[in-house]
């Protein structure tokens, strides 16, 4: 129907929907999308604007730390205000648009990892992985992937037993950053629809609770104007951070167990470059053929290396993945030994060397210190208190990832597809990570009440109308980018709003 | 970068293989960079410091270095990695075979 600026309205002005989104990200967009057309009014709530704005940006400031064993603190002060984008899309906005769905192992119970498993299964989860898909003109990942004919994209003949498997990964280009004009379109026609309002520069300061019932919403825009928002039902959609910043502010709104802001999971990668006593994180792969299944030319489709249910268990890990790429730097002499191999592997004598890196990823186990609290010493120009991340691992996260690594260099060396170079000691992990701008974990979906946030519907345990959309629901966080997940429980959250208001 | 070089020359050596499956085993090792040779057979040395030249060739070659003699070399590398018995040069993660065998190398120089 509209996208209206919310400082344009008079002060106090009501606005009213049978659905208030709070979030105008990627979740809020795609369920919208999903209900644009139909019966139900809604609303979402955007903070930002069309376009990043710095004022609105700055409402993300907050304070973080990093810690694991043996590893020294590692402050993290910046992260929350670099990792989320507050404007119609959300991080959509600047995302690299890569694909993947979680894993099957990812949402199972694995008795191996603390508070591992999901109320829901990989395969339930197909049809609203493939209907996300659909919405971001990507090809679908069956549960099975057929291996591919082409010649130059051939998996390593790693042995089945060991439970690696090539993991793809796909782009869409729905992103600001890959095609402004096609995330432009994808972020606003929508709004089109004669059901569909969005407000911008609307912020959700607060959610107003009466029993187990949300009755209202306090908006804020910077300009001073506030605006009372009501509706049947409610989806909260900010982000991982954010979605626990607002409950938390809202009178520790779904907090009675403890639980909201715990748990937070993160992505990193691990790599390094050598030194004097080191090689860095390299592969160097005996095939003569192309490697471009693992490592192609151009960003685009791909696998990784993943450790699948099989080797998780085999191994007593979670998950691992490898990205391979191709690197440049390798000095000439060590080309030219390379290239001597490949001369010694093929028939003709004739083949190129495939020295690659690596970086290697592993699952960030939930942990119950690991967490988002509010810091009420300091406030934002709303006056909300700002956020504090705790970004914390255990011990067994770094066991695991280096048993995970060490599992893989045996499985391509038992199968003579290469071998594998990893040189960073434990001590250095924190500090050589490299943090992704996923935040998981923090309203974890479980049907008990007593271990998670919101249930299997993404209701919040506390609250019959409201839900919470987002990776902040993964009880597990996997390694795959959350996006894609993210949007497939919207399609399944869209199912159940209409099925729910159609009774 | 030399060390770098030194870990590829090993991962030649035992690389699956076609190629060396046809080939008789002193002469496919022969193009391997000499000091990458020296450099891996001694750090592996180090660590097996009772290894002498006959040692390892009764423990590479029992049955001579011919033509069977690679797929069978290549056979115990895969079995190392099954069991654990590998050599970590500079982060490279190895089969105790591979280290033998530069080990023998750099011995016969």
């Amino acid at each position: 129907m509209a996208i209206i600026d919310a400082r344009t309205l008079p002060d106090a002005s009501p606005i009213e929907a049978d659905l208030l989104i709070i979030g105008g990200g990627m979740a809020g967009i795609a369920l919208a999308k999903e209900l644009a057309g139909g019966a139900l009014k809604v609303a979402i709530l955007e903070s930002g604007g069309l376009e990043i704005d710095e004022a609105n940006q700055a409402l993300y400031v907050g304070s973080g730390v990093q810690r694991a064993p043996g590893n020294p603190d590692r402050p993290f002060d910046e992260y929350l205000v670099q990792s989320r984008i507050r404007a119609l899309g959300g991080s959509g906005m600047v995302w690299g648009g890569k694909c993947a769905p979680l894993d099957p192992a990812d949402f199972a119970e694995r008795p191996w990892i603390a508070h591992s498993g999901w109320p829901i299964t990989r395969e339930a989860m197909q049809p609203y992985y493939d209907r996300a898909c659909d919405l971001l003109e990507i090809p679908r990942f069956p549960l099975e992937h057929p291996p591919s004919t082409d010649p130059a994209r051939q998996h390593l003949a790693l042995e089945p037993a060991d439970g690696f498997f090539p993991a793809p990964r796909e782009f869409s280009r729905f992103s600001g950053g890959t095609d402004k004009a096609a995330f432009d379109a994808f972020r606003t026609g929508f709004a089109e629809a004669p059901n569909i309002t969005v407000y911008l520069h609307a912020n959700v300061v607060k959610i107003r609770r009466q029993g187990d019932e949300i009755v209202g919403l306090d908006v804020a825009c910077l300009d001073g104007k506030r605006h009372p928002a009501k509706a049947a039902r409610y989806v909260l959609a900010v982000g991982g951070v954010e979605n626990v910043r607002l409950l938390l502010a809202s009178d520790n709104l779904g907090n009675g167990r403890d639980l909201v802001g715990r748990f937070f999971q993160g992505h990193v990668t691990y790599s390094n470059d050598g030194d004097a006593e080191t090689e860095g994180s390299a592969v160097a792969i005996f095939r003569a053929a192309p490697m471009d299944l693992y490592a192609p030319a151009k960003r685009g489709a791909h696998c990784v290396i993943g450790a699948g249910l099989p080797a998780q268990k085999r191994m007593k890990t979670g998950n691992f993945t490898a990205t391979l790429f191709r690197a440049q730097g390798f000095k000439p002499d060590t080309q030219a030994i390379a290239r001597m191999g490949a001369k010694l592997e093929t028939p003709e004598g004739n083949g190129e060397g495939q020295m690659l890196g690596y970086f290697a990823m592993a699952e960030h186990f939930p942990n119950p210190d690991s967490r988002v609290t509010l810091d009420p010493e300091h406030k934002d120009a709303l006056g909300m208190p700002r956020a504090r991340l705790t970004w914390t691992y255990g011990t067994k996260d770094y066991a695991d990832l280096e048993r995970s690594v060490t599992g893989l260099a045996d499985a391509l060396g038992a199968s003579g597809e290469g071998r594998l170079c990893w040189s960073i000691e434990r001590g250095q992990l924190l500090a050589l990570s490299s943090a992704s701008r996923h935040h998981m974990g923090t309203t974890r979906m479980h049907v008990d009440p007593a271990k998670g946030v919101v249930d299997a519907d993404l209701r919040l345990h506390e609250a019959k109308n409201l839900y919470v959309a987002g990776s902040s629901v993964f009880p597990t966080s996997g390694i795959a980018n959350p996006t894609l997940t993210i949007l497939a429980l919207v399609m399944r959250l869209a199912d159940h709003l209409k099925a729910e208001t159609a009774r | 970068m030399t060390r770098r070089r030194d870990l590829l020359a090993a991962l030649v050596a035992l690389a699956a293989t076609p190629a060396l499956a046809r080939a008789a085993a002193p002469g496919v090792f022969s193009d391997l960079d000499r000091n990458a040779v020296t450099r891996l057979g001694s750090a592996w040395r180090a660590a097996h410091p009772d290894a002498t030249a006959q040692s390892l060739e009764a423990r590479l070659f029992p049955a001579g270095r011919g033509q069977a003699a690679l797929p069978r070399l290549r056979d115990q590398a895969a079995a190392d990695f099954r069991h654990g018995a590998v050599f970590i040069h500079r982060g490279w993660r190895l089969s105790d075979t591979e280290g033998a065998l530069m080990a023998l190398l750099s011995l016969e120089g």
